[in-house]
């Protein structure tokens, strides 16, 4: 089926291979943009916020803190650009690549079979095992779209005399940060084949990503534990060392990981049925309608699933965050360069709660991102023309929308108070003196800034259906650069303001600001209100 | 008398396509009208319209006297929709899915549904991702006709069903209509249109070309005659109503509309052996409103 076209058509076999490329390319450069400009941002303003030898010696008081360790990696080499720029961006980006190789891959194999639409390809002249491998092979030019940014921005970056990274260590650094995306991929391409759905694909993925990190903070939270990091991808990524040291023994688990992914996915690929699934799914199911009596109830339960993920992931985070509140905190105490930082974002207190404060911005940026999801969730809704099913009954428009919104906001509180309560059973097991309330006050002093992000995105699905997933997760995107750059300008920089995470206080190292925090859920309920008529107001969208 | 579906010039603009031009309709409760278009000519858009899921550019709808765009709740409480195109939610089981939707819908009659999925032959049990697309046809059709809506609007409910399932989807709104449910029937199936619908409204490029009732169309479009004379072929030209003169030795195929006499005066001389005079069939009604027109033309926003 395969045979050669000997005329000046192309061959329909890299179609697919073409088709796919295009579409993980254009994404992958896109983030590379943002990644190469993150690592940037980090390493340029190392200078101006450490301009001293003694303000970047204390840095390197933490080291070899295994609290910070577990949460964010390895930290080395705190008194040199790359290395703070390495802990500061370096697992971040790690993770973020790996959730984008598993989504577009998911969605280029899984999702396009779902869809209908793998089957225009196999009609061809192509077999089942052929388009999965040219689509992997597809994927793979989406991972060389990702490096290329990733390397140019940080060489240009470091190119300048103060930061001093070399293009060397730079394009080691692009390296690994792809080589997450593409273990992903590998791993999004073999769930895939295995289960019978997009959403299913992804969970799997996740469960995945989510436990390889797992063993990587067992590793190092304890140095004699350290060989559990090479039990799993994001910890062979962490051998990798980009910017600290460039070993490369790393890169021969992750190459022989995505090789055996991809080889058994194509096997895997050419023996099941399309549309079936490698792990065989049941046929007929009961039948569960208690929760399907109305629109909030159908809500509830294709939400549920995400819902509970999400919810456990925020609770391990707290946990985590609690657990090691005490060792962070004593090495904070001897950290004048850290308390810095820290005291820029507003910092009022010392030690462990300083430290929860510092941390509690990632809990925040994670239930952010939490709620975006549900945004994205809205739009397929209708892209997907499900949502018609419901309008073309007796369901108000603006009755559909609220339901759903009330559903994100619900989650936003139910997500913040897990994360301050989880936080606090963890401090309390460490025998932290940090009382339930004032953890619960720093858990919800999170949902502010989700607040507004769901409000941003309600408008944009009201006003441009298409845009409002790229513009939600693109606000997220944005404070993180800013939360980056905040240490580049002046604390009253109007650039500041443009970040909703900036607007709240950094609790609890210092009392929640609950009028900043109703100034951002009022405004973002402004803009949920006027998505809700925009909404009620315009034709249903197609994809 | 209160319609059941009346429209004013509604018209629906997409960019710079027309799919909809100044649409005047009125159907009458307890009607079932057929809405013949080729693909795109905005039968869909009709549809979407009436539903309240797009917003008019120009005119208005009206649902048993509500406006459709200012309450579609309200309209909604009075009308079934099944569309031509399922997208349900993959995760849910057909009883699944149907409960859901009834409970939505209200106004369920639980023992036809019943009697729907057993003529249907439905397996309610699976998840709709499982579904083929004949199936998942059956499951949206069920859903629509389980609940007893004064108006059924249908848009191409048959795509991917069988023979058999199309049988018995024509003889649920034969019953529709004998319970007094008006129906709303788009379609380009004719034999489907003409087995079921009392008036017919043909739609090109996104207007209204004609609409009436079989009968109605016939009388006014040409009748083909085909006859066998003894001698030649006198000279038609000249004959008021007659016209597409095709002669094949004492053979003539010609099209009539308007009265016979003409041409019957004029072939008395030439001695008729033997004439047919046929009435168009729906198709070819069809096809001489489109006829070459039916390609380019047509937008690609509409059906």
């Amino acid at each position: 089926m395969d045979r050669e076209n000997g005329g000046g058509e192309r061959r329909p076999a890299r179609t697919v291979a073409v088709t796919t490329a295009r579409r993980a390319a254009r994404p992958g450069a896109l983030w590379g943009i943002v990644f190469g400009a993150t690592i940037a941002a980090s390493a340029v303003s190392y200078d101006s916020a450490f301009p001293t030898a003694a303000s970047r010696i204390s840095l390197t008081r933490i080291e070899g803190n295994t609290a910070f360790e577990a949460l964010f990696g390895p930290i080395r080499r705190m008194d040199t650009v790359a290395g703070y720029t390495a802990y500061k961006s370096g697992m971040f980006l790690i993770v973020l690549a790996a959730i984008w190789g598993l989504l577009v891959a998911t969605r280029q194999l899984r999702g396009e079979e779902d869809a209908g639409r793998w089957e225009l390809f196999l009609s061809g002249r192509t077999t089942r095992g052929r388009a999965a491998f040219d689509a992997a092979l597809g994927l793979g030019v989406g991972a060389m779209a990702l490096w290329v940014p990733t390397f140019v921005l940080t060489a240009a970056a470091g190119a300048s005399s103060r930061v001093g990274i070399g293009s060397g260590a730079s394009a080691f650094l692009a390296s690994s940060v792809a080589a997450s995306a593409l273990m992903f991929m590998a791993i999004g391409i073999l769930a895939s084949q295995l289960v019978p759905t997009r959403h299913d694909a992804n969970l799997l993925g996740a469960a995945i990503l989510a436990g390889s990190y797992l063993l990587r903070m067992v590793a190092d939270a304890d140095p004699r534990l350290a060989w559990i990091r090479w039990l799993g991808p994001i910890g062979w990524i962490e051998e990798l060392r980009p910017l600290t040291g460039s070993r490369s023994l790393a890169f021969v688990p992750i190459a022989a990981l995505v090789v055996a992914c991809v080889a058994i996915s194509v096997r895997l690929a050419s023996r099941r049925d399309l549309g079936a699934s490698a792990l065989r799914a049941r046929d007929s199911y009961r039948s569960r309608t208690f929760l399907l009596r109305g629109q909030a109830g159908l809500t509830l339960r294709l939400t549920r699933p995400v819902i509970v993920a999400w919810a456990a992931v925020l609770v391990a985070t707290g946990l985590v965050f609690g657990l090691v509140v005490q060792a962070a905190g004593n090495a904070l105490a001897t950290s004048p360069g850290i308390q810095k930082v820290i005291a820029r974002l507003g910092a009022t207190s010392a030690g462990a709660a300083a430290y929860l404060g510092f941390v509690f911005v990632y809990a925040a940026a994670l239930v952010a991102i939490a709620v975006a999801s549900q945004i994205s969730a809205i739009r397929n809704e209708e892209a997907a023309g499900h949502l018609d099913n419901l309008l073309v009954r007796p369901v108000a428009r603006w009755r559909w929308l609220a339901v759903r919104l009330a559903v994100g906001a619900g989650f936003v509180l139910l997500a913040s108070v897990l994360v301050g309560a989880a936080a606090w059973v963890g401090a309390a097991s460490q025998h932290a003196s940090l009382g339930l309330g004032r953890l619960l006050e720093a858990g919800l002093n999170v949902a502010p800034p989700a607040a507004f992000v769901l409000g941003i995105g309600a408008l944009c699905f009201g006003l441009w259906p298409r845009w409002a997933i790229g513009v939600t997760y693109g606000v997220i995107v944005w404070s993180f650069l800013v939360e980056i750059l905040a240490a580049l300008v002046n604390s009253n920089h109007w650039l500041l303001d443009t970040s909703p995470f900036l607007h709240v206080t950094p609790a609890p190292a210092a009392a929640p600001d609950w009028r900043a925090g109703a100034w951002l859920v009022g405004l973002g309920s402004i803009a949920a209100l006027a998505g809700v008529v925009s909404f009620v107001r315009r034709d249903l969208a197609g994809p | 008398m209160e319609m059941a579906i009346r429209t004013r010039g509604l018209s629906k603009t997409f960019g710079h396509t027309r799919a909809l031009i100044s649409l005047d309709l009125a159907v009458a409760p307890g009607e079932v009208i057929g809405y013949l278009g080729p693909n795109g000519a905005g039968k869909t858009t009709t549809l979407r319209l009436l539903l309240g899921l797009i917003r008019a550019t120009a005119g208005r709808a009206e649902i048993f006297g509500t406006d459709c765009q200012e309450d579609p709740v309200a309209v909604h409480q009075r009308v079934a929709y099944v569309p031509g195109e399922v997208n349900l939610w993959p995760s849910l089981t057909g009883e699944e899915t149907l409960h859901l939707l009834g409970r939505i819908q209200g106004n369920v009659d639980e023992a036809y549904r019943d009697e729907l999925i057993e003529r249907f032959g439905f397996d309610r049990s699976k998840k709709v991702r499982t579904y083929s697309k004949g199936n998942r046809q059956k499951l949206i059709v069920i859903a629509g006709l389980m609940s007893r809506a004064d108006l059924l609007l249908l848009d191409e409910p048959t795509s991917g069903l069988d023979p058999l399932m199309e049988r018995v989807f024509r003889d649920c709104v034969r019953e529709a209509r004998e319970r007094g449910q008006t129906v709303f029937l788009s379609s380009h199936i004719l034999a489907e249109v003409e087995a079921v619908c009392d008036r017919i409204a043909i739609l090109r490029a996104g207007r209204l070309v004609e609409i009436g009732t079989l009968a109605e169309m016939r009388h006014l479009s040409a009748l083909q005659v085909d006859a066998t004379l003894d001698g030649s072929v006198p000279d038609l030209s000249r004959v008021p109503g007659v016209s597409a003169v095709q002669v094949e030795g004492n053979r003539l195929r010609c099209r009539v509309v308007g009265s016979m006499e003409p041409l019957v005066a004029a072939l008395a001389q030439a001695n008729v052996r033997h004439l047919v005079s046929t009435e168009p069939s729906l198709e070819e009604l069809f096809l001489a409103y489109y006829g070459d027109e039916s390609g380019p033309g047509a937008d690609p926003d509409g059906s």
